[in-house]
């Protein structure tokens, strides 16, 4: 390409080169400006965290695009039943005279034709619509049976901010992933800590996170971050594309047919030898710590990671590491001068056994095949 | 003699394509060539400028150099490509299909053929003429083996004889002092008028209750358009959006200088003649950087990275807030606007089209 481009004011005079670069820094600052103003409305509630995107969800409402399900359908089939009849009366008007009179010439001496091809062609689109309507009609019958039995949505509001900062399980995730050559992808990164961690240790990491507000401190400090449900951002990641994939925050309370569905995304788009670094809270530290409400309304619970070793063995992993951490919640033991101290030790380490412990672990997995 | 003949889909009064056609043709006379209209179609007005494209072979003659302006489909495509002339690209872009589908699917079809043309035109022509150098490297990535960049031919004078000015009085009567927002361009979802309502909606909430959305253009994918108003009434902005069709060169100068801001957070442009629109207005731009928006308004406008609502917002309120700051725009923008006149740009095209011709006849 020929550089031809019109610059602005472009030429070789210094003078006028220093006043474009000027006019460049005056904007940038206007600019950040502008970002810090952003930021300030955030911070004060004049932008309640969440309102750009119902902004965008309504206005999906009126989209055929953003329509779903049995709106989708109808708003379909109702353009098939619109585009079903064929006016065979083809305009005359025109702007000459005598442009009008061919016209209608034409017109009437085609009409017997295309009356005929018409009639036929009017037969056939109301046949296709009428089987539409009856695809449609099932579709709906099934809808409304798999509506009954759907599990609701954690309410936005209410789901757990995905831990930010430096945690105890960052150095491992680190570790397991040292040296993976491909992509690495963190999903529900939040402040985007992990993925900078990663990169200072020579990964190609980037991250993702479905709260955009959650990744604002790591767009501001210029992290690899994009905002993306892990669900969404795998279906699209092509096959074998991915050197390791850190699972975090979500992964705990996602539906059953998700985490399937996570699992099947995550074995396809790991190459052989590709790293799944993956952590929860238990289900015993859940259950005590989760508030009530989201306890009840989460559609799913973290698993213990003994499942989803056998999840992952089940998909071509081999479990590799299973390191447990975060608060290590125990009753002491009563000293051995007490009374009855054997008994009610060995009642403590039961306690202790079955329904205390670390309440967070990390499951890293290799894929095999 | 040399001879430089244009092949367009459809030759339209008061287009863009159509008007860039025309003052092509007239500039390549002027330059002592031969040079002739050839189209699919031609509006009434213009069809004693145009011939059928395929009337073409039994007038071309040796040294014949053809220039198709390529921003739609067209069978003319498929008939240039049986043609043994030195064919030269001038391309406007084509939307990507993805704007389309599921709004207007037959839309979304045509542009699809659109796009497999340009790419099987691209290796064959000789130059790629593009608006941008947007426009040039998807022209390059189809396998053109050269392109130039030369600015759409635009004729944009600042002449108030061009405002019309019962218009700029109406105008004035409604705006008081609330803000008016502007935004031109046809109502397709490419152009992402929604984003547009959503940053209304935002500035009302926060800065200016008062405050007003003008569009200009055609709703031409009517889904959309319907789709973008039925959010507007939603969002309680029924009367604070407008839309102006069918407007005059001279009314559509008049709503330019009535807006405070013009606002463009279109996804997807190849050039974008109402920057330079609103540049001769003196009207302060803020715009996404998006396809070749960048490009084209270069310093003389605040280009976003988002079009985030709250930010398109808090840009508009930057330049109502500060008066120095809009005046210094508009005058970036006449400064930009210079880099873009008719003279420099015809004879850009005189030039760029001398060399094909001359590298054809083996000139040195």
């Amino acid at each position: 390409m020929s550089p031809d481009v019109p610059a602005p004011d472009g030429g070789p005079d210094a003078d006028v080169t220093s006043d474009v670069a000027d006019r460049i820094r005056y904007l940038d600052e206007v600019m950040a400006e502008i970002d810090a103003e952003v930021r300030r409305r955030r911070a004060s509630g004049d932008l309640p965290a969440g309102l750009e995107q119902e902004l965008d969800e309504l206005f999906l409402e009126f989209s055929p695009v953003g329509l779903q399900g049995r709106a989708r359908l109808r708003e379909t089939l109702s353009l098939v039943d619109g585009s079903a009849y064929v006016d065979i009366a083809v305009p005359t008007s025109s702007n000459k005279a005598v442009g009008s009179y061919v016209k209608r010439a034409i017109r009437k001496g085609l009409g017997w034709y295309m009356n005929f091809v018409v009639a036929q062609i009017v037969k056939f689109a109301w046949s296709v619509s009428r089987m539409f309507h009856v695809v449609v009609d099932h579709i709906e019958d099934l809808e409304a049976t798999v509506e009954a039995n759907r599990s609701p949505d954690l309410p936005s509001g209410l789901v757990p901010a995905t831990p930010t900062g430096s945690t105890w399980w960052a150095p491992a995730a680190v570790d397991a992933l040292v040296g993976v050559s491909d992509r690495v992808v963190v999903g529900d990164c939040g402040d985007g800590s992990l993925v900078e961690a990663l990169t200072a240790a020579g990964v190609d990491a980037y991250g993702i996170d479905p709260s955009d507000i959650a990744l604002e401190p790591a767009l501001d400090r210029g992290a690899d971050v994009r905002a993306e449900p892990v669900l969404g951002h795998l279906a699209v990641v092509s096959d074998e594309a991915l050197g390791g994939i850190v699972l975090t925050g979500s992964v705990q309370w996602l539906r059953p047919n998700e985490r399937v569905r996570l699992l099947d995304l995550a074995s396809t788009r790991l190459v052989v030898d590709g790293i799944l670094v993956l952590h929860s809270s238990s289900p015993a530290a859940w259950a005590a710590t989760a508030s009530p409400v989201v306890r009840d309304l989460a559609p799913g619970q973290p698993l213990h990671p003994e499942t989803w070793a056998h999840l992952l063995r089940s998909r071509g992993f081999t479990v590799t590491a299973t390191i447990f951490g975060g608060d290590d919640r125990q009753l002491a033991r009563v000293g051995a001068g007490a009374a009855d101290a054997a008994e009610v030790n060995a009642a403590i380490d039961a306690i202790n056994d079955l329904l205390l412990g670390p309440t967070e672990y990390l499951v890293v997995a290799t894929r095999e095949r | 003699m040399t001879a430089v003949h244009q092949f367009v889909p459809a030759l339209l009064p008061r287009d863009a394509t159509g008007d860039h056609t025309r003052a092509l043709r007239d500039a390549f006379r002027s330059a002592g060539w031969e040079s002739d209209i050839y189209v699919e179609a031609a509006h009434d007005e213009l069809q004693d400028e145009a011939t059928y494209f395929e009337e073409y072979p039994a007038r071309a003659r040796p040294g014949d150099v053809l220039l198709y302006q390529l921003g739609t489909s067209s069978p003319v495509a498929e008939f240039l490509l049986g043609r043994a002339e030195p064919l030269v690209l001038d391309y406007h872009n084509v939307t990507p299909e993805s704007f389309y589908e599921g709004w207007e699917d037959h839309t979304a079809v045509k542009v699809a053929l659109a796009r497999r043309q340009v790419a099987a035109l691209a290796p064959k022509a000789v130059l790629g003429i593009a608006d941008s150098a947007f426009n040039a490297r998807e022209l390059e990535e189809l396998g053109c083996p050269a392109t130039t960049v030369v600015p759409i031919l635009v004729d944009l004078h600042v002449d108030a004889d061009r405002v019309d000015g019962h218009e700029r009085v109406r105008l004035a009567a409604d705006h008081g002092a609330s803000t008016v927002l502007l935004f031109v361009g046809r109502i397709s979802p490419n152009k992402a008028h929604q984003r547009l309502v959503e940053a209304l909606w935002i500035y009302r909430r926060i800065y200016d209750p008062g405050a007003r959305l003008h569009f200009v253009g055609p709703a031409v994918t009517p889904a959309y358009a319907d789709a973008v108003f039925a959010f507007a009434d939603e969002l309680g902005l029924a009367d604070a959006v407008r839309h102006g069709e069918d407007l005059t060169e001279a009314e559509l100068a008049a709503w330019y200088q009535d807006a405070d801001v013009f606002v463009c957070l279109s996804e997807h442009e190849g050039f974008c003649i109402p920057l330079l629109e609103a540049m001769q207005a003196g009207t302060p731009i803020v715009a996404l950087d998006a396809g070749a928006v960048g490009e084209t308004l270069a310093d003389a406008g605040i280009l976003l990275p988002t079009a985030r609502p709250a930010t398109v917002a808090a840009a508009v309120a930057r330049i109502r807030g500060d008066t120095a700051l809009a005046h210094r725009l508009a005058d970036a923008g006449r400064r930009r606007l210079a880099d873009f006149a008719a003279p420099i740009t015809r004879q850009r095209f005189v030039d760029v089209l001398a060399g094909v011709a001359d590298a054809e006849r083996g000139v040195a």
